[in-house]
């Protein structure tokens, strides 16, 4: 049990960083279907910049601007080109995954699975006292430092988004552009800084899977872009909220791996088990706002 | 220093999109400490101007002098700093933040350099509340308030950022009288403590009622200055409607051999969270070979009217009958099957699909005689666009988007389509607003046709001259009722002065049948 908790932990690490980085663009206004592209681009450039740097710190920081970049490029065709956004997110999607293939072929000569076994392990910081706490001290401790580092950047962001100017604007923007317009003040300025937020939190969720693996995988977030769109809206777009959705997932994906051993059962019903955990609890939140609704009037 | 708080000078505005000049040469004066209500009907030019004054339109020429000092406003941060705010017409609020939030929004109180000191924030808007005798709870939920305590709100907010000169689009549009009567005194206190005020509107009693000088725009242009006190609400209503000018359609008389086509009876339309009904008890019947005009000010029942007429408004009470069958229920689609033809008011988000091409707008309402197996006869359609573009003279081709046309040549795309659609009764709304006068006078001609070959021509208008030089009956609205029925003779002598009365509603109905 202590084992499933740990990795439950550590699992929805990426899902929690993606979700965090979308709900930024969520609030301002944009439905970012993009997380996926930005997350798998953070993935590949980061493990390349730590082979090519020798330092993980310099290759999660160099990951962080490449993915930056290709965020830029969705900023500006969307919001100065005025395309329109799930094209645009979708464009990208399609591009991060040819791009990083076509990238691991010309840098290593292979389509395939990339091994780097230069780069070592990541550490694991063992927190003293609250690793002797039953139950939640394997459940919190002895994780890599992205776990950490994820939870101070979720406090860092539920501080940005309700408490500074920058953060009433941005969510004014996504409630009530024109009352932004009418101030004077550009929506657009606003999605623009927030499609660059979302592709650096990407860029570390990304970090974290190949890091964790020290290897690339072509189109190694398998949909994690995707859950984590799903983790905005099953968290009700607050940061709380955020944190337990990316539990329960991760939940459900350590149990599905831990029930493989385990259980007599087929492999695919399973591994399936994620994602009946996405539909069950869409269906459960749903039903619980409805009701909500119902005592408000 | 001057009493002056504003001069706008030769501000010349030209909207791209239409091509229609709504600011030509126009000049303004707004003095210190006093109400200036800017006045003229729909489409007059009075909101453009009011957004070039706050930063929101760029004006082609012109210039702006604020307090004496030449300025040049590019965006609502500049008028703002410059002193001046604006109340839209609709609201700017962010219904999930609280009224502090709203306020404070863009302009907000610091705790340090990164945190907003949301402490501060309340007390601050709760001075600007309590210092002008609003009644808003600061941390109340803007979501949570009522129309009247919104646009409180949105004067606090103009208020926080210290404007002397404030700017209401249309403010008594939304309220009920007590709110437009607490409103009033709001803006006199105001006054009083030296703020200027400009007021947009088109209702004559508030004009009356509030402001110590109007302004009074029409067709683009600035028509004059004037001290209220100097002018009544017959010769605003003249100034804003515009001196007689005779159109000089040649007109057959008035021919006699008519049967009803359209009747509406005790007809009502109440909106549910309004108290007083948009339409009330409309009873009149349309007929064969006659031009029936509507007359009345904006916000007295004509639009719901429109609406009615179209299909797109239920209504809540009476009956209409369209050739002796009851056609109360029937929707847009279903009237059109039965041949209603219209050209609406807004001829660029209701009468068109303004990507579309012309040859497209134009098989718009019977596509089905234009396919043959679910499939579009191109070269059909082709030849009916151009056989209607000749017709009309369209100065434009088949395969142009339509919203590339100028705003009299849409116009005549619209008639085109809807006048091939008439089977016995069509409506026009407004149906010259915005056109020049050749364009005018063309759509004028082909109703006088429509007339003479025998429809039921229904027209709907603000514009008096347009009422009075075509109509063989007038109906005039007050209020969501029909308050004069004019006819034969006495059509022939009412003058514009009189019509304005009972459009006031300052006379009862009188009995005008023969």
């Amino acid at each position: 049990m202590n084992a499933l908790l740990h990795s439950a932990v550590a699992i929805m690490t990426p899902l929690l960083l993606a979700a965090m980085g979308g709900l930024f663009t969520e609030l301002s206004g944009m439905l970012n279907i993009a997380l996926e592209g930005l997350m798998l681009m953070g993935a590949f450039s980061s493990i390349v910049f730590t082979y090519l740097s020798g330092s993980m710190i310099w290759g999660v920081l160099l990951g962080i601007v490449a993915t930056m970049l290709l965020a830029t490029l969705l900023a500006v065709v969307t919001l100065n080109l005025k395309s329109n956004v799930f094209i645009t997110g979708l464009a990208t999607n399609l591009l991060a995954s040819g791009l990083t293939i076509v990238l691991s072929f010309r840098l290593f000569g292979n389509k395939g699975v990339v091994v780097f076994d230069r780069i070592g392990s990541l550490p694991r910081w063992d927190i003293p006292l609250v690793s002797d706490i039953p139950v939640l001290g394997a459940m919190i401790s002895g994780h890599s430092p992205f776990v950490y580092l994820s939870w101070v950047l979720l406090a860092l962001s539920s501080w940005v988004l309700y408490k500074t100017p920058f953060g009433l604007r941005l969510r004014a923007a996504g409630l009530h552009e024109k009352t932004l317009v009418s101030l004077g003040l550009s929506p657009s300025a606003y999605r623009f800084i927030a499609f660059l937020v979302s592709a650096f939190a990407c860029a570390i969720a990304g970090a974290v899977l190949t890091l964790n693996l020290g290897a690339f995988v072509p189109n190694i977030t398998s949909g994690k872009g995707w859950i984590a769109l799903v983790v905005i809206f099953l968290g009700q777009k607050k940061p709380l909220g955020l944190l337990g959705a990316s539990l329960v997932f991760g939940f459900a994906d350590a149990f599905s791996n831990y029930a493989q051993g385990a259980w007599n059962v087929p492999a695919d019903f399973i591994l399936a088990i994620p994602y009946l955990f996405t539909l069950l609890a869409m269906v459960i939140v749903s039903i619980h706002a409805d009701w909500k609704e119902r005592i408000k009037r | 220093m001057s009493d002056t708080a504003v001069t706008m000078h030769d501000i010349v505005k030209t909207y791209r999109e239409t091509g229609r000049c709504a600011n030509d040469h126009v000049d303004l004066t707004v003095g210190r400490g006093e109400i200036l209500c800017l006045a003229g009907e729909n489409g007059a030019g009075k909101t453009t101007l009011m957004k070039v004054l706050y930063g929101m339109e760029k004006p082609e020429s012109g210039t702006i002098t604020v307090m004496g000092k030449r300025v040049k406003i590019d965006s609502p941060l500049d008028a703002n700093r410059l002193g001046i705010g604006m109340v839209h017409q609709h609201f700017m609020l962010v219904d999930e933040y609280t009224v502090a939030q709203n306020v404070i929004l863009g302009r907000e109180p610091m705790h340090n350099r990164f945190t907003i000191d949301a402490d501060a924030a309340k007390r601050l808007v709760d001075e600007v509340i309590h210092a002008h005798g609003f009644s808003i709870d600061p941390s109340a939920r803007v979501g949570s308030l009522t129309v009247g305590q919104k646009q409180q709100v949105e004067i606090v907010k103009m208020l926080y950022r210290d404007v002397d000169i404030l700017i209401l689009d249309e403010p008594t549009a939304v309220l009920t009288e007590q709110e437009t009567a607490s409103l009033f005194g709001t803006l006199r206190t105001l006054r009083d403590t030296g703020k200027s005020l400009i007021l947009i509107t088109h209702k004559l009693h508030e004009i009356k009622a509030i402001s110590d000088r109007v302004a009074i725009m029409r067709q683009g242009r600035m028509v004059g200055h004037y001290e209220t006190a100097s002018v009544d609400e017959r010769e605003l209503a003249g100034l804003m409607m515009g001196k007689s000018f005779s159109p000089a359609i040649g007109k057959t008389p008035y021919g006699r051999k008519q049967e009803t086509v359209l009747r509406f009876a005790q007809v009502s339309v109440v909106r549910r969270n309004q108290g007083r009904p948009m339409l009330k008890d409309v009873s009149f019947v349309a007929r064969t070979g006659e031009i029936l005009g509507f007359a009345g000010v904006g916000g007295n029942g004509l639009g719901e009217l429109e609406s009615v007429l179209a299909g797109t408004l239920p209504i809540s009470g009476g009956t209409i009958t369209h050739r002796g069958q009851d056609i109360s229920k029937s929707d847009a689609h279903r009237l059109r099957e039965r041949g209603l033809a219209y050209v609406p008011s807004d001829r660029l988000k209701v009468g068109s699909a303004l990507e579309a091409s012309v040859s497209e707008n134009l098989i718009i309402a019977a596509r089905k005689r234009f396919s043959r197996h679910g499939m579009m006869r191109g070269k059909h359609i082709m030849q009916h666009a151009r056989t209607l573009i000749d017709t009309y003279s369209v100065q434009g081709t088949a395969d142009m988007p339509i919203g590339t046309l100028s705003g009299g040549n849409i116009q005549k795309v619209i008639l085109a389509r809807e006048i091939a659609q008439y089977r016995d009764y069509i409506v026009f709304s407004e149906p010259t607003w915005g056109l020049d006068i050749a364009s005018s006078k063309f759509v004028h001609t082909q109703m006088i046709a429509l007339r003479d070959a025998g429809a039921s021509v229904l027209l709907l208008s603000s514009n008096l001259d347009e009422i009075l030089s075509l109509s063989d009956r007038v109906l005039i609205f007050s209020r969501g009722s029909i308050v004069a029925e004019l006819e034969g003779e006495r059509l022939h002598t009412v003058t514009k002065e009189e019509m304005g009365a009972y459009m006031l509603g300052m006379h009862v109905r009188e009995a005008a049948h023969e």
